[in-house]
């Protein structure tokens, strides 16, 4: 500051000279607000939190009637209830998938004017607002609840949301082969064969298997309101308290969805990158080599990454 | 010039190409992905036929039902508004479950999200216990839990609470951990060689960083867990799904659909206010 033409060696910085640090006013307003949500809901919520204390110890005891052994010999009975629910699985979102591919080209920006566009998002929406299970328990009261109706529950779940990822990646297609198409004297039709589908596909295919996973994971919890499969063994055997069966079923539904898990997901990779990369093979072969790239360019797992975030 | 009819990917033999056809059209031929399309498309056919057997489509039967099925699809399009005032209570109690759930159970996640990263772990075997267990836990759904827990601790919030602190977990830790795995790990590898421990550089370096995912996701899981609260009563743990139940028991399905009306409501204001809240943390 001073007019000196000498150097001056600056002064200590003090408390004055720093920039001050920022209030965020509306960043404590918030957190004010989710601290008083959460102190509100202990608050008013009717739980009798007593009961935690000797929950571990009933936990014990029932994971020991569980699991002290499992009641192996109900194993075929429970892979093949099994088997339904993956069936139901399966079929609820190859319906899904019919159904939503085409409403999901009706969706998409560009390809379909605003009248159609906007109604179907909002379906898709709504459908993706009703719980699976509460579709269920729709069908229950119209129609019963059978193998059947369930995987009809599941079909209306996805087109939900296949519905919506779908205009998304058909949206997010580079515009390009679009316009190439186009001014190539393309129809629509032609268009969204040949402008849109080669780009979206390994996308749109891939989320069909997720919504798979997904599924599984709905049929059995369809199960446990009455449609059948491992999930109606599961509420059949907690009601009559045959734990050791229990045991046995749950560890069927752990292994069975981390499989199908496993296989879609490996699957999926193929489809959006190409290459097999095969869990266990790859893992022990690359192991050192991934080492080695997680270090230079921490983004490996990007498609599970992109996969879990979705919904 | 003929190096450029085989162009790369074209399958059968390049060596044909280069044989002197230069007469031939220049275009590369076709790759010949059929075989494996037709392999692939008929296992897909083959599950889907299986599937059609097993769950056994009958479709007679369905139009049947339905058409018996008149009073009800009258009552369900015709929602009891004076019901209103009953449900309030089941629904204060489904928001307090969501909340309670997603409180503990992304407090519990972080630090065994930090656990179950290879980029904040560096203990290989404790890696591998943490993320089997959480892989076992994200494999049982929330309703399973919640069944379960009713007969541990009884009908009620609490039962309900429980379940949706497991199903949280289980999503949170993935989502975390990994984004643990993509961030930039510059800060962690200077604290480190700064003498910092594995814990001091965790939190100083790696903590900031995933703080927006981490927001972003607790917000995810709130709008899932009122997804999952308004259902796991179903089984008995609290909220409106016990509603349903009675009202599902009892043939009242203008006050089903009442119900219906106020979840997907719910659900939709969830929805808004999450990607609204979402998207101003991303940017």
């Amino acid at each position: 500051m001073t007019a000196a033409p000498t150097r001056v060696a600056p002064a200590r910085t003090t408390a004055q000279d720093r920039p001050r640090k920022p209030a965020h006013l509306a960043r404590k307003a918030v957190w004010l607000v989710v601290v008083l949500v959460v102190v509100a809901a202990f608050w008013g919520v009717d739980i009798s939190w007593d009961a935690l204390w000797d929950m571990p110890g009933k936990l014990g005891h029932y994971l020991g009637l569980m699991f002290l052994p499992p009641a192996w010999d109900k194993l075929p009975e429970a892979l093949s209830a099994t088997m339904l629910s993956v069936a139901m699985a399966w079929f609820g979102t190859a319906l899904g998938v019919v159904v939503s591919f085409p409403l999901s080209l009706l969706a998409t920006r560009g390809l379909a004017p605003v009248v159609v566009r906007w109604p179907l998002r909002a379906v898709f929406a709504l459908l993706r607002a009703v719980p699976e299970v509460v579709i269920a328990v729709l069908m229950l009261s119209v129609t019963g609840l059978t193998a059947f109706t369930g995987a009809l529950a599941i079909a209306i779940g996805s087109v939900g949301t296949l519905g919506k990822w779908g205009y998304e990646a058909f949206e997010a297609v580079d515009g390009g082969a679009t316009e190439a198409a186009t001014a190539a004297g393309a129809s629509r039709a032609q268009v969204m064969r040949w402008g849109v589908w080669p780009n979206a596909a390994p996308e749109v295919l891939a989320f069909w298997l997720y919504r798979f996973e997904i599924s599984v994971r709905a049929s059995a919890i369809l199960g446990l309101i009455g449609a059948g499969g491992i999930g109606k063994m599961l509420v059949d055997n907690i009601q009559f308290r045959v734990w050791d069966v229990v045991g046995v079923l749950m560890i069927v539904v752990v292994v069975v969805t981390m499989l199908i898990d496993q296989v879609s997901g490996t699957v999926r990779h193929r489809i959006i990158t190409g290459r097999w990369e095969l869990p266990v093979v790859t893992a022990l072969r690359r192991r050192s080599a991934r080492a080695a790239r997680l270090e230079a360019s921490p983004s490996v797992l990007e498609d599970d990454v992109r996969s879990g975030t979705v919904g | 010039m003929s190096a450029a009819v085989a162009a790369p990917g074209a399958g059968g033999s390049p060596r044909d190409a280069g044989a002197g056809r230069v007469a031939a059209p220049a275009r590369p031929s076709r790759p010949r992905r059929w075989p494996a399309r037709v392999v692939v498309l008929v296992v897909l056919v083959a599950i889907t036929a299986w599937s059609w057997v097993a769950v056994d489509v009958d479709l007679a039967a369905l139009a049947q039902n339905f058409s018996n099925a008149q009073d009800t699809l009258v009552q369900l399009f015709q929602p009891d508004y004076s019901f209103f005032g009953e449900t309030l209570q089941p629904l204060l109690e489904t928001v307090q479950m969501a909340v309670i759930g997603t409180a503990v159970g992304c407090a519990v996640s972080l630090p065994l999200s930090f656990l179950a990263s290879r980029a904040t772990n560096p203990n290989g075997p404790l890696l591998g216990v943490v993320r089997t267990v959480m892989n076992v836990v994200r494999s049982i759904p929330d309703l399973l839990y919640a069944s379960i827990f009713v007969t541990v601790v009884g009908t009620g919030a609490l039962s309900g609470v429980l379940s949706l602190v497991l199903f949280n977990l289980g999503i949170m830790v993935k989502l975390v951990s990994e984004a643990l795995d993509g961030v930039d790990r510059g800060g962690q590898e200077a604290a480190l060689a700064s003498g910092a421990t594995w814990l001091q550089a965790d939190r100083a370096a790696m903590l900031p960083e995933v703080a927006p995912q981490y927001v972003s996701q607790t917000i995810y899981v709130l709008e899932l867990n009122i997804r999952a609260s308004t259902v796991i009563g179903l089984v008995g743990a609290g909220g409106l799904g016990m509603l349903i139940d009675r009202v599902r028991t009892f043939y009242q399905y203008h006050y089903l659909s009442l119900i219906i009306l106020e979840i997907l409501v719910l659900v939709l204001l969830l929805e808004l206010l999450s990607s609204a809240a979402r998207k101003r943390l991303v940017r």
